[in-house]
């Protein structure tokens, strides 16, 4: 079971800002490590985009399970995870990791704020700790607080856009993906396998 | 082969480019190899490597298991030394062979879900290198234990998980069985395993069968318990059930006799009562323990999928009474 990223993120009127993330791309091979890494920044903020305030939800894409909390503040996090972690795991870390952040990083700076402007140096040790869930969450078994049926669930990321959007156009249109990171998902596409460059 | 660094990325590109053709076993590369011209053991080097990159490919574990092969029957040194009274164990030289295979399999099962094709070679290296050796079997079980923990849907690996056990089982058997024969035939001045001195010298693992799945099935437990909704958890549960409570009757207690080898006018008796446990016996207090086991997981699961499985269970183990 793996853990891949872990973003933190506010989710403005306008659009989704990025103001953190940690990521762990060792087991991908090496020349593949930046377009994943922006692949991974890519869907956290289309996920922040679509999902409502004061909501939590899990987006399955192939084997891979994205589970995202936004906060009623607007603050919000994205874990990336495979299809072995255990979720409620993924969503203590989500709600520990933005408590955090708030108390350390002052709101007036969310709307603003960018990785290279925010003071927030936890999420690496984190997303490292949290590779062994049972580790991180002893009582992992025992959590009653969190009610499983709340959470939406997408079995696609394409359940999350509008009618008639494409996700080939909003790749396409990203600012966060490079030309390369666009050539491969090209490929992929071809191969009729999304973003099976992750 | 490759000398220097430049020959060794020249060649691993080659590989790379071609994987389904670089190991392909041709009467050349045959001859290569048993000219002496080609080193096994560097060519077993390159495929690791290639496996880096393939995990799964198939051409690449069949042509291992070739070059293992030519490596245990061609040399004159023996792949087996003989340790006490008891039988044997591998040599040296072999165990190295055996513990890089297992290190090799190992990293290829982490680059590639349920990696069959990684997993049956680990098998097979258990079955053709080291000959089921008991001691290997223990220290598998127990070394491949926190990664089926960290791979909780990876069916491959807790098949390896249930193929140690029924080999342990039937290698237990085994030696209970020849130790039979020997006694028997024999001195009853003969040492005999549970002689200290004797269990001492021959340093025979002492294995408890009921123990070690007894194990097993809390490892289950608390897989399942911490990870709701895995299929392969519960599959795993049936056949641990399954090693516990039907091979209780013929094998196991065959296995537990030990202690009864040494009286050879018992020997009328434990023939008629093997015959007799032959027939399994569906064990009530096991079968209630699962219920109750099933019952705790519905009570407290909000999964889905945990329900479901955690049903099915339920259903199989009322066939399995039947």
């Amino acid at each position: 079971m793996k853990l891949y990223s872990l973003s933190v993120l506010y989710k403005g009127d306008a659009k989704v800002v990025l103001l953190k993330a940690a990521h762990d791309v060792s087991s991908f091979s090496f020349f593949q490590r930046s377009s994943v890494q922006e692949f991974m920044t890519f869907t956290s903020q289309l996920i922040v985009e679509r999902s409502s305030k004061g909501t939590r939800a899990s987006v399955k894409e192939q084997d891979y399970l994205c589970h995202v909390y936004v906060r009623n503040d607007s603050l919000a996090g994205v874990v990336i995870a495979d299809n072995e972690y255990p979720s409620r795991v993924a969503f203590t870390l989500l709600e520990k990791v933005l408590d955090e952040f708030s108390k350390q990083v002052d709101r007036i700076d969310w709307p603003v704020g960018s990785p290279a402007t925010i003071n927030y140096t936890a999420l690496e040790g984190h997303l490292s700790r949290y590779q062994n869930p049972r580790e991180a969450d002893p009582m992992t078994k025992v959590q009653a607080e969190l009610d499983e049926t709340k959470i939406i669930l997408h079995n696609t990321m394409e359940s999350l856009l509008e009618r008639g959007e494409k996700l080939d156009d909003l790749v396409s249109k990203s600012e966060v993906l490079g030309t390369q990171s666009k050539a491969f998902y090209k490929t992929a596409r071809k191969q009729n396998s999304c973003c099976a460059i992750m | 082969m490759a000398e220097t660094n430049e020959e060794v990325a020249v060649l691993v590109q080659r590989v790379v480019k071609d994987i389904t053709n670089a190991f392909r076993r041709n009467p050349h590369m045959k001859e290569l190899i048993l000219s002496g011209t080609l080193n096994p053991i560097k060519d077993l080097h390159l495929g690791k490597l290639a496996l880096t990159k393939f995990p799964k490919s198939p051409e690449t574990w069949i042509h291992r298991r070739w070059v293992l092969q030519q490596l245990i029957q061609e040399t004159s040194l023996p792949s087996f030394v003989t340790k006490g009274n008891l039988g044997t164990i591998p040599a040296e030289r072999t165990q190295r062979l055996i513990q890089e295979e297992m290190e090799v399999c190992g990293e290829a099962a982490g680059r590639y879900p349920s990696n069959y094709n990684a997993w049956s070679h680990r098998i097979w290296v258990l079955q053709h290198l080291a000959k089921l050796d008991v001691k290997i079997l223990l220290d598998e079980l127990s070394s491949t234990k926190h990664w089926a923990s960290m791979h909780v849907s990876d069916h491959s690996g807790f098949h390896y998980r249930q193929f140690l056990l029924k080999s342990l089982i039937s290698q237990t058997v085994i030696d209970s069985s020849v130790m039979e024969q020997n006694c028997l035939r024999s001195e009853p001045a003969l040492v005999l395993p549970k002689d200290e001195e004797a269990a001492a010298s021959t340093e025979e693992p002492r294995i408890n069968l009921p123990h070690l799945l007894e194990e097993e099935v809390e490892f289950s437990t608390d897989l399942i318990d911490s990870y709701p909704g895995h299929e392969t958890l519960w599959c795993h549960r049936r056949h641990i059930f399954y090693l516990q409570h039907h091979l209780n009757g013929s094998q196991l207690s065959q296995a537990m006799e030990v202690d009864g080898l040494n009286d050879s006018s018992k020997q009328g008796y434990s023939q008629e009562t093997k015959r007799l446990k032959r027939t399994p016996a569906p064990d009530s207090l096991g079968l209630e323990m699962e219920h109750r086991f099933i019952d705790q997981v519905l009570s407290t699961c909000r999964n889905v999928e945990q329900a479901r499985f955690a049903n099915a269970y339920r259903k199989w183990l009322v066939t399995l009474s039947q």
